[in-house]
């Protein structure tokens, strides 16, 4: 009855590619509007895939760098033959999602723009929908993905041990999760460059030398900018969020596969629990986005309510669900698993209030980083630092609940039982993600409402529907803040799922030691000679064979390690903004003074040549942070071994999770301090207090839009790159 | 080509032109090679104005097109003492311009005053550019300052209303929220003083204003006056902007520091 089952996930995923491709060709029947709306969505189009093929170029050579490397492993003994390929599966399924959302998303711009033109309603319908393509494209591919490795390798790995045969299957899959991790490292670290070098350098140069209006035509780096909303908040966005989605499933089931482990088929309803569960989940945000629809004239505060409407329908269904879906599995302590689930969702709903909370001018925080405006830039700073870091108190402590509530109900209430709390806490991440398809639907709805406004606005669309992209827009803006408040709590969740993976990844490089070679040798001495010897030990026991405690240096310095890594992946990504900035800001300036006729709106000027400039600059600036991510594990697992890599997967977890909390919501409030002024507070816009909330809001800019985003892949890509290297470390340490 | 006259009010100045308003207004924010922006204020003169003050011969001798044909875009005839030797009946459209060049026209009205504030705020913009608060109405400040029988006048006066917000008729408590004024302390004293303080009708609020002027803070429009004539220019309202002079008002309210 279980292997039945099994066939709702790869149903799950053709219904959503099916629905994707449904809503893409809805999208497509509309109407794109004038030639004028026309030409500068190819603009836009044109440049988001220019940015994406130079992207897949580099990826492309460093895929192929380290698939050569894992075949070398396998060949070697120290990795499973099918890692390679799974790695790649994992890189080519994540890039898809990030191609069909972003093509969708550039297609939808200028239709969202004209739909606008009949009502806010149709509006809506089409930016959302074109959304909900690419929150079903990335759950349908991560399932398609997942279902695919797991019938393959359910068919090619002999049942040797009972139960060792799911470990090994769940541990491999485990693997494609880092083709995942990779690909969202670059899309969003140089989707993050993109985006903001090409805004700072639009503003600046647009908005505070030139005094253009944003989104004017005039400016040459419009366009870039319009191109930067897509590949940062979309490709960017949907390759984060997939990897969370495919790496929590596989990281439970991995999980469940140990806890249940000798347990006949209670191992692989364990296994199949979380598939399951996203499965279910994926349906019910196809129901979910057929819900979000609002009426005429609608106020901000309804067309949000209409967007929660969907996302609540699709929570409350999968609360319901997930309990039958237990229940019919027959796990034991069916009550306690989905009280982690509904713990997992109840995280991220809430995660995602305290960012509103943080970053919205409707509260005091925001506000109160608008009055220290009032003297000065200075205040502005440390007021936005200080709030940031405040607001680091609230996830994190929504998370150490949810984390601990998750691993007790699972574990009825026994600290003890570590498998079954492990598996909660994963189960907990799968169910905060389950809806992903239609929370990351409302997420790549923001850039959407964001192009079309910037469509409407460069096409000289009337003031009424100028009206209508603004509250689209507006209510992007929210949506987008809140996205990144989940996306970042669901990296943390996942990343602690990855975390007691990598143990069992661990097990299994051991095991294939002790097969080729008859026996292995733990630091504190112990000896084992067979596979069953090393399929018994529990989860303490590699804690105290490997001396993971606190008194052991290496365990210390990997922690010490792991926080520097976030602080110095943040540093580097936040320069990187700086120097892609500056070198638009000199083509801008360059195009204003050598091409005549610009500022009359008798030449168009080079588009093409800023979106060039700041897709080199994004793709330059991406591969030193991207490569660093992936070589510190690996170097620190060859120097440290097991402790050190334990050490640094928690110290950068933790520093990783807080830090990236704190950039997105200092940025945030940032960013809406100064909105507040705009509307009229503290002396309005042009008022001294404006000058100094804009410089908060420039600081910012990359906070929330480039190093706070990708701490979410950096914590993630550090677990992944530890488990598929996991059979080295076992094998080699210096220390 | 046909010859424009213009009177700018940044600086002060007279100008014949070649180009028409809105590409003068053009020309005037941005340049013509781009490497400049800036706002500009300007009136059309009726071409037929005449004035033994002004070099006029100089207009048929000297602005003629250019080589190449592009036509001559400025030549100035004077730069200071303009306002006072141009009659307001000489003066036509006003022309508000943007830092990105572009140019809002706005035509003379009868002026009636339906505006029963307490206080006012008045942006002098020639001859000279103080900063004033007073308890007069546009009219009767006009009056005032180009009173020839006070120490302190001017014989023409160009100027602007700004808003006060509550301020116009509680400076004590009134909130000042969306004010972008500088020293809005000081405004408040000033305004204060005038409440308290009957037989004071103005206070210099800026000795000289530096600065351009927030289109977004204009309340009610321009005028131009001496002890006889009066021109009132009305600014369209928020509606009006957003809805005719979308584009104009976009630029107006883009803020580059």
């Amino acid at each position: 009855m279980s292997n039945n089952l099994f066939w709702i996930v790869p149903i799950a995923s053709v219904l959503a590619l099916g629905f994707a491709w449904y809503f893409f060709k809805k999208l497509m029947a509309e109407d794109e509007g004038t030639d004028r709306m026309k030409e500068i969505a190819q603009h836009v189009r044109t440049g988001a895939m220019a940015y994406l093929t130079q992207q897949y170029k580099v990826v492309t050579i460093v895929f192929a760098v380290l698939t050569a490397l894992f075949a070398l492993m396998a060949f070697g003994g120290y990795q499973n033959g099918f890692v390679w390929f799974a790695f790649l599966t994992g890189g080519f399924f994540s890039g898809l999602a990030g191609f069909f959302g972003m093509k969708t998303a550039t297609y939808a711009s200028a239709r969202t723009a004209n739909a606008a033109q009949k009502s806010l309603n149709k509006g809506l319908q089409v930016a959302f929908r074109s959304g909900a393509v690419m929150g079903l494209v990335v759950v349908g591919l991560a399932l398609l993905d997942i279902a695919l490795w797991f019938i393959v390798l359910t068919a090619l790995i002999p049942e040797s041990d009972p139960g060792h045969k799911l470990v090994v299957i769940t541990t491999t899959m485990l693997t494609f999760g880092m083709g995942a991790s990779t690909q969202a490292l670059f899309a969003r670290v140089g989707g993050g460059i993109y985006t903001k070098a090409a805004d700072v350098g639009a503003d600046l140069v647009g908005k505070v030398e030139a005094g253009i209006p944003e989104d004017d035509p005039r400016n040459p780096a419009t366009i870039a900018d319009n191109v930067g909303d897509n590949v940062g908040d979309v490709a960017g966005m949907g390759a984060d969020l997939y990897e969370s989605y495919a790496g929590s499933v596989l990281a439970t089931a991995a999980l469940g596969a140990a806890a249940f482990m000798h347990q006949g088929d209670l191992q692989l309803k364990a296994v199949l629990a979380p598939m399951l569960i996203a499965a279910v989940g994926t349906l019910l945000s196809i129901v979910g986005i057929f819900a979000v629809r609002t009426k005429e004239n609608a106020t901000q505060k309804q067309l949000l309510g209409a967007l929660g409407k969907g996302v609540d329908l699709s929570s409350l269904l999968i609360i319901i669900l997930s309990w039958v879906i237990l229940q019919v599995l027959g796990i034991p302590n069916v009550w306690g698993l989905w009280g982690s689930i509904v713990v997992g969702l109840l995280t991220g709903w809430l995660i995602g209030k305290e960012t509103e909370y943080f970053t919205s001018e409707a509260y005091k925080p925001t506000r109160g980083i608008a009055a220290s405006a009032e003297t000065g830039p200075a205040t502005v700073i440390i007021s936005g630092i200080g709030t940031g870091m405040f607001s680091t108190a609230f996830p994190v402590l929504t998370i150490v609940v949810g984390t601990i509530l998750a691993f007790l109900t699972a574990a009825r209430f026994d600290m003890t039982d570590l498998s079954l709390g492990l598996y909660g806490i994963g189960i907990a991440a799968v169910g905060m993600l389950s809806t992903l398809g239609i929370t990351l639907a409302t997420d790549a709805y923001g850039p959407i409402a964001d192009n079309a406004g910037g469509n409407a606005e460069m096409s000289g669309l009337g003031p009424e529907v100028r009206k209508r992209t603004d509250a689209l827009d507006s209510l992007g803006n929210t949506t987008a803040a809140t996205g990144k408040g989940f996306a970042i709590g669901s990296a943390a969740l996942t990343a602690l799922a990855l975390l007691a993976s990598y143990i069992e990844e661990l097990k299994i490089g051991i095991v294939r030691i002790v097969e080729n070679t008859g026996t292995f040798t733990f630091p504190n001495g112990l000896s084992l000679e067979s596979v069953v010897d090393v399929s018994k030990l529990t989860l303490i026991d590699f804690m105290h064979n490997y001396d993971v405690h606190l008194m052991n240096p290496k365990v210390l310095m990997g922690m010490f390690i792991g926080s520097m890594m976030a602080f110095m992946f943040c540093g580097l990504t936040m320069n990187a903004v700086g120097r892609a900035a500056q070198s638009m800001v000199e083509e801008v300036r360059r195009q204003f003074r050598e091409i005549k006729g610009i500022m009359e709106g008798e030449t168009e000027p080079d588009y093409a040549s800023c979106v060039a400039i700041s897709t080199k600059g994004a793709q330059r600036e991406m591969l030193i942070p991207s490569l660093l991510a992936i070589a510190a594990p690996i170097l620190t697992g060859l120097i440290f071994g097991v402790a050190g890599v334990m050490g640094l997967l928690t110290g950068g977890l933790a520093a990783g999770f807080v830090l990236a909390v704190f950039m997105a919501n200092a940025g945030g409030s940032w960013d809406n301090a100064k909105k507040y002024i705009e509307s009229g507070a503290h002396g309005g816009k042009g008022s001294e207090a404006h000058k100094a909330a804009v410089t908060g809001d420039t600081v910012g800019d990359p906070f929330k839009d480039t190093s706070g985003p990708s701490l979410n892949i950096l914590i993630k890509l550090m677990s992944m790159v530890s488990i598929v290297m996991a059979g080295l470390t076992v094998a080699f340490s210096l220390l | 080509m046909k010859r424009y006259l213009y009177l700018s009010l940044t600086p002060e100045s007279l100008i014949a032109s070649m180009l028409p308003p809105l590409e003068f207004g053009k020309y005037l924010a941005v340049g013509t090679k781009k490497r400049t922006h800036g706002e500009a204020i300007f009136f059309q003169v009726d071409p037929t104005f005449k004035s033994d003050h002004f070099p006029f011969k100089d207009v048929d001798e000297r602005c003629q097109p250019h080589p190449d044909g592009s036509p001559k875009r400025s030549l100035y005839l004077s730069v200071y003492r303009v306002v006072e030797h141009v009659p307001n009946d000489a003066l036509q459209n006003l022309f508000l311009v943007t830092d990105d060049g572009r140019v809002l026209e706005l035509q003379k009205q009868k002026y009636i005053n339906t505006d029963s504030s307490l206080l006012h705020l008045y942006q002098e913009l020639g001859p000279v550019m103080p900063q004033i608060a007073s308890s007069l109405d546009p009219l009767t400040f006009c009056r005032f300052v180009t009173d020839r029988k006070n120490p302190i006048s001017v014989p023409r006066l160009i100027f602007v209303e700004l808003v006060l917000e509550e301020l116009a008729n509680n400076p004590t408590d009134g909130s000042a929220e969306n004010l972008p004024y500088a020293n809005i302390d000081h405004l408040r004293d000033c305004l204060i003083d005038l409440q308290q303080n009957t037989e004071k009708r103005t206070k210099t609020v800026l000795r000289c204003f530096h600065r351009d002027i927030l289109y977004r803070t204009i309340k009610n429009g321009f005028f131009v006056g001496d002890q006889k004539a009066f021109n009132f220019y009305p600014f369209p309202s928020n509606m009006e902007l957003e809805e005719k002079h979308h584009n104009w008002w976009r630029s107006a309210l883009t803020v580059g520091f």
